[in-house]
């Protein structure tokens, strides 16, 4: 098996070769065999990627240690469930994985554009088939996937227990979608240039795949901050880290792009820009994997120098010199057709989120490179932590969260007063109340105060124009309620849709504002002895031990939670010792804290078992983390807006013939 | 350019600089020096900074609570005592690397709040500490 895991690999660098330079000459010399013979390669390369990670997974699947890989990332004791998760636990695997989705992904894009968009997607395949050529290089030579052990071990080193968590099977992946989705409305956009095809028509046919890979990469990033949240043990779910920062780079830049297509489609303006931010969120996805796996950057997550990062620099490289040169040789075609009028207007509070949005992202990447710039420049090694990117993101964060709510409802090119008044007035008076009443309820924590005085403002713009909306459906007497909301969400999926993101988006900042009250408290009890955290009471009662496997032993803690004299139930944190059986190894067992977490839609109150001393008593740290859970039902919100605003919807679908049709006579 | 456009350089340039005020402030507010254990020494008595080493093997005493350890980080050339006081993560044992951040005193002790080990990523390179 393994053999043909490596021969799929050597053979998908050839023909993605072959795919990218038929594709390129067919295209330019408007040769159809060619384009087609270019587009058959690009399909083979999907079927070589399956049969090299089927290969890959079935050395996982048959506990193949001679596999260096699998000896590495799994053992004869590990679950099949995280078995097959060990597939993307290491680099090696994550880029065999990010490889098979880019053909994928490619794939279907081809199959669905290649009657409709003929003059371009020769283009857009030789555009995916040269990022294959670097996945595939890179696979065979910098980080071999397929590399043999020189001894045979009898058992695999493990998983580490970190990973061994259902939310490290679901965060990478879908991290990876994103990151990978991102490159095809690249592709189209380049193409559309190369090809000098006029108009909106990469835009339109790729707005699927813009906002089901911007989504993937939130849910991606949200995944990673819940197993942060729930495995980590630290108490909390984002830290600044450049791991993180990496992937949430492009996806800011894409939340920019996903607007301000909006503008173009509607009235023909900010083309340069939107290809200028197409390009830069593909180029962050790019630098992301390029830092963190460079080396360049210390990180928490050890990356290790590893070999990939070079490779991964020059390629880089490569796509910001084609976008920049291509976007600057075709800058004629970029030209605006409108101006902008008004400030009061859409047009010019989606300009300005973008530049907000942009600039938040700038500053996460300066605080993220800063060490670096700051030793090239200065010589010294000046690093900045999570208190930076707070003191920056704070303001901007409040600042994004007003425009969500003003941004949808203004008019087009100038807003009258009327226009103002008449979305406005409400949630504005709403929201006056609603901090009224916070105050009056003792609220004192003044940036806390203004996220939610922000967070009511825009949550009655939303709701309001539901009311709206549905009143109008209504008023004929042919539909009821409930008939007319589903009418009306139907018939606008991609404006509801939107709306139920942006309230998605509320639900996560008021989330992020429960930070503000978070409390904690840690200290070493015996049995019987009691934490006071707040008005909850934490009582420990005594450790139990086990050991379910060989390889694992387990010390379970038992603590009553009371708040306020009243029983809530007990909570289990364990600390949990993993012995590695290998025989060629003699590291230490490997400690691994499991919290015990309760939530509630107030509060959650999250514990660790940090130790278990000499003199029978444990060290207990205790926290209170207010509305954290609102983050996971925020997720959950947008991840239904996001399903609606990407239904197919046949109005659209006439559009983008109109324009296909307008092309192709011109 | 238009002249009804230079409203909207003018809104531009005020966003634009908003960011980088923040920016600014928040690199003077919170930016700590990122040293090795060698160059550690000309902080004695100074400010908050932070120090990567590795952690001395056979240096771990761990306080009676768990809530805190002495250790010594070195990097081959120097060696520091660190106090520190805290919740040990899991990952902190003999030879790994790890990040502290705190106060160097006048007696070469360095008093530590933050004690950060490398995360146990999916990245890890396998040629560390494995026998292959």
């Amino acid at each position: 098996m393994i053999e043909i895991g490596e021969l799929s690999l050597a053979l998908s660098l050839a023909v993605s070769v072959y795919a990218a330079v038929a594709s390129f000459w067919g295209g330019r010399a408007n040769n159809d065999v060619l384009v087609r013979s270019g587009q058959n390669a690009y399909f083979a390369l999907l079927g070589l990627l399956t049969a090299a990670s089927a290969a890959l997974l079935y050395a996982f699947v048959s506990r193949d240690f001679t596999v260096e890989y699998v000896y590495n990332y799994s053992n004869r004791d590990l679950a099949m469930f995280y078995t097959v998760s060990a597939f993307w636990a290491g680099q090696k695997g994550s880029l065999l994985l990010w490889a098979w989705m880019l053909s994928l992904f490619g794939t279907i894009a081809i199959l669905q554009n290649r009657k409709k968009n003929r003059h371009i997607m020769p283009y857009v395949t030789g555009i995916l088939a040269v990022s294959l050529i670097h996945f595939s290089s890179l696979m065979i030579f910098a980080s071999p996937v397929f590399e043999k052990m020189t001894l045979i071990p009898p058992d695999g080193h493990g998983l580490n227990p970190m990973l061994q968590n259902p939310g490290m099977i679901f965060h990478p992946p879908t991290l990876y979608i994103g990151f990978v989705g991102f490159a095809i409305p690249f592709a189209f956009a380049m193409a559309a240039l190369m090809r000098r095809q006029e108009g909106d028509i990469w835009i339109r046919s790729t707005r699927r795949w813009t906002i089901f890979s911007w989504f993937f990469l939130l849910m991606g990033n949200l995944l990673g901050a819940n197993w942060a949240y729930v495995e980590l043990g630290w108490g909390g779910y984002w830290a600044w880290d450049p791991v993180e920062n990496a992937s949430f780079m492009p996806w800011l830049v894409g939340t920019a792009y996903l607007h301000s297509v909006m503008i173009q489609e509607k009235k023909n303006m900010l083309k340069f820009w939107n290809v200028s931010l197409v390009a830069t969120t593909f180029c962050l996805t790019m630098f992301g994997t390029f830092i963190t796996r460079s080396g360049l950057i210390s990180s928490v997550h050890s990356f290790g120098a590893s070999t990939v990062g070079t490779q991964f620099g020059f390629f880089l490289i490569l796509v910001v010199v084609f976008s920049v040169a291509m976007i600057a040789l075709r800058r004629d075609m970029l030209q605006s057709e409108n101006q902008l009028d008004s400030i009061l207007s859409r047009e010019s509070s989606f300009l300005f989120n973008n530049l907000i949005l942009l600039g938040a992202a700038f500053a996460v990447m300066w605080g993220t490179t800063f060490p670096m710039i700051s030793e090239a420049v200065r010589g010294v090694k000046i690093t900045v932590g999570p208190p930076f990117f707070n003191i920056v993101m704070v303001p901007i964060g409040l600042f994004l969260l007003v425009l969500t709510g003003l941004c949808p409802l203004i008019a087009w090119r100038k807003a009258s007063l009327d226009n103002l008044k008449r979305n406005f007035l409400i949630p504005f008076l709403a929201a006056v109340l609603g901090g009224a009443a916070m105050l009056a309820l003792g609220m004192r924590e003044f940036m806390a105060w203004l996220f939610f005085v922000a967070a009511v403002f825009v949550m009655a713009t939303i709701v309001m124009e539901f009311i709206r909306g549905v009143r109008g459906r209504t008023a004929g007497g042919k539909e009821n309620v409930l008939g007319g909301a589903y009418n009306l969400v139907a018939r606008n999926k991609r404006r509801y849709g939107g709306y139920i993101i942006h309230a998605g988006m509320v639900a996560m900042f008021v989330g992020f504002t429960g930070n503000v009250w978070n409390q904690s408290v840690e200290a070493s009890v015996k049995p019987g002895q009691q934490l006071k955290i707040g008005n909850y009471t934490v009582t420990y009662m005594g450790t139990e031990y086990s050991k379910p496997k060989p390889s694992v032993e387990e010390y379970v803690a038992t603590l009553l939670l009371e708040q306020g004299g009243k029983k809530l139930g007990y909570l289990r944190p364990e600390k949990n010792f993993y012995h590695n059986l290998d025989q060629l190894s003699e590291e230490p067992p490997m400690p691994n804290s499991e919290v015990a977490i309760r939530s509630t839609l107030k509060e959650d109150v999250y514990v660790i078992f940090a130790a278990l001393n000499d003199d029978n008593s444990a060290t207990i740290k205790v926290l209170v983390n207010p509305l954290v859970i609102w983050l996971w039902i925020g997720g959950f919100i947008m991840g239904v807006g996001t399903i609606i605003a990407m239904w197919p919807d046949r109005r659209e679908q006439k559009l983008l013939e109109a324009a296909l049709a307008q092309t192709t006579t011109a | 350019m238009k002249k009804n456009q230079t409203k909207f350089l003018a809104g531009g340039i005020v966003i634009v600089g908003a960011v980088a005020y923040l920016m600014y402030m928040g690199i003077k507010e919170t930016s700590v020096y990122y040293l090795t254990v060698s160059e550690s020494q000309k902080m004695a008595g100074g400010k908050d900074f932070r120090m990567e080493g590795t952690v001395a093997p056979g240096s771990i005493k761990v306080a009676p609570d768990s809530l805190g350890a002495e250790f010594s980080i070195t990097d081959q050339a120097k060696s520091v005592p660190v106090s520190y006081r805290g919740t040990m993560p899991d990952m902190f044992k003999d030879d790994i690397k790890v990040v502290v951040q705190g106060k160097l005193d006048q007696n070469g002790i360095f008093h530590a709040h933050t004690l950060l080990t490398s995360c146990p990523s999916k990245y890890e390179a396998s040629e560390q500490g494995h026998p292959k």
